[in-house]
């Protein structure tokens, strides 16, 4: 398992929390389904595993990625946007295969459970993955 | 002779049998002519996403941009009790943490994240939003419905007309128990809320929704926003949104968590 964790100074993060409340005195984000607070936006999580299972389905599209721990294989279960938008930026239900080998970057659970807010994903030699060519 | 009387006969009997034949079709018809051609996808400028379903600028993006979080021009005393609202920040973050929409009430869907179509038929203009939420604004002249024909629902009662390519709509009997908004948690309206709004096309790939609230107990004077839409290019067809397909965000103890699958 390979994990960097990249936190912010915290100063910086003092400084957003300062301009969230003068945005409007509110916590976190909210979208079509549910709000995004239960992700730490200021941290990033990098995971090195394979792709257990791609759920191309409403209201989120989820990539369930299996990465070796030192206690073994431990599952983590990365949110994505709905079908309707994964579309448009180019994917499509065929783009991730079970077994290939994955490197997601993900907002992680606050919580510490084993799950996060897509950021990004490519392959494991770092290229990007592409809709298969019709 | 015979025979150009015969073949005026069954011309005459094919035309008027015809369904697009009749005076009211043909009226119908050239009404549809008149009507400006929205047809397509459009998505709110605001939340213009990627693959993680968030804009690329995050929270503070979004708030810089949607227009019904801003402070309503309230009047004063409605103003105490939105400044009092503000000041309960538990129970923002509360509400904020738990949130879970599928649907929105009217205005906060013309702010929402779904994609929609529009379609413009003489009788009525219909918005159909992929999560399933449909507006019906009826442009047949008929006036909102009156007594206890009428009562407050999240999207309220909407009449239209247009003026020229500018589809003009007024909007009652919205449910004022709604907030604004999600994360407008304390911007409430009276029930006198009325909306009126001016939709047009600004070019071909973007659309305007001028939107005007008055709201006589709550407000010192009205409230314009100017909502923005863009045509959708990447996708030519509509994929609705489910909420209950595969929702795998419940809440528990206050909190939303994810399950395995």
């Amino acid at each position: 398992m390979r994990m960097r964790t990249q936190r912010s100074l915290q100063d910086g993060r003092r400084m957003r929390r300062l301009v969230l409340l003068t945005l409007g005195g509110f916590a976190s984000a909210a979208h079509a389904h549910h709000s995004s607070a239960m992700f730490d936006a200021q941290q990033s999580l990098t995971l090195s595993g394979t792709v257990k299972q791609f759920q191309w389905s409403n209201p989120h599209c989820w990539i369930q990625v299996t990465v070796n721990d030192k206690t073994g294989p431990v599952e983590w279960s990365v949110e994505m946007g709905s079908p309707s938008q994964l579309f448009r930026s180019g994917w499509r239900p065929t783009i991730l295969h079970a077994g290939e080998a994955i490197v997601v970057v993900v907002h992680p659970m606050r919580d510490g459970s084993k799950g996060g807010q897509f950021v990004s994903a490519t392959h494991a030699d770092g290229t990007p993955f592409e809709r298969p060519s019709k | 002779m015979r025979y150009r009387a015969l073949v005026a006969a069954i011309l005459w009997l094919t035309t008027a049998a015809a369904p697009g034949a009749t005076p009211a079709n043909d009226a119908r018809a050239a009404q549809f002519k008149r009507l400006p051609n929205w047809t397509g996808l459009w998505v709110t400028s605001v939340w213009q996403v990627g693959l993680s379903g968030r804009p690329a600028g995050g929270e503070q993006e979004l708030r810089e941009n949607l227009q019904l979080i801003k402070a309503p021009p309230y009047n004063p005393e409605w103003n105490n009790r939105y400044l009092a609202g503000l000041q309960d920040k538990a129970l923002m973050d509360s509400r904020n943490a738990t949130l879970k929409a599928c649907t929105r009430s009217f205005p906060a869907l013309m702010e929402a994240a779904w994609q929609f179509q529009i379609a413009t038929l003489p009788e009525e203009t219909l918005l159909v939003f992929e999560n399933g939420q449909v507006r019906h604004v009826y442009t047949d002249g008929r006036p909102h419905p009156s007594g206890d024909d009428i009562w407050p629902t999240p999207l309220g009662d909407s009449v239209g007309h247009w003026e020229r390519d500018t589809l003009v709509v007024d909007t009652v009997a919205r449910l004022s128990s709604e907030p604004l908004a999600p994360r407008a948690w304390v911007s409430m309206l009276s029930d006198s809320a009325r909306f009126t709004e001016r939709v047009h096309l600004v070019d071909a790939n973007t659309l305007e929704d001028r939107l005007r609230i008055d709201d006589p107990v709550a407000f010192a004077h009205p409230w314009d926003i100017t909502l923005r839409y863009s045509r959708v290019t990447e996708m030519s067809r509509m994929i609705p949104t489910n909420c209950s397909e595969n929702d795998r965000n419940p809440i528990v103890d206050g909190k939303i968590i994810i399950t395995q699958p």
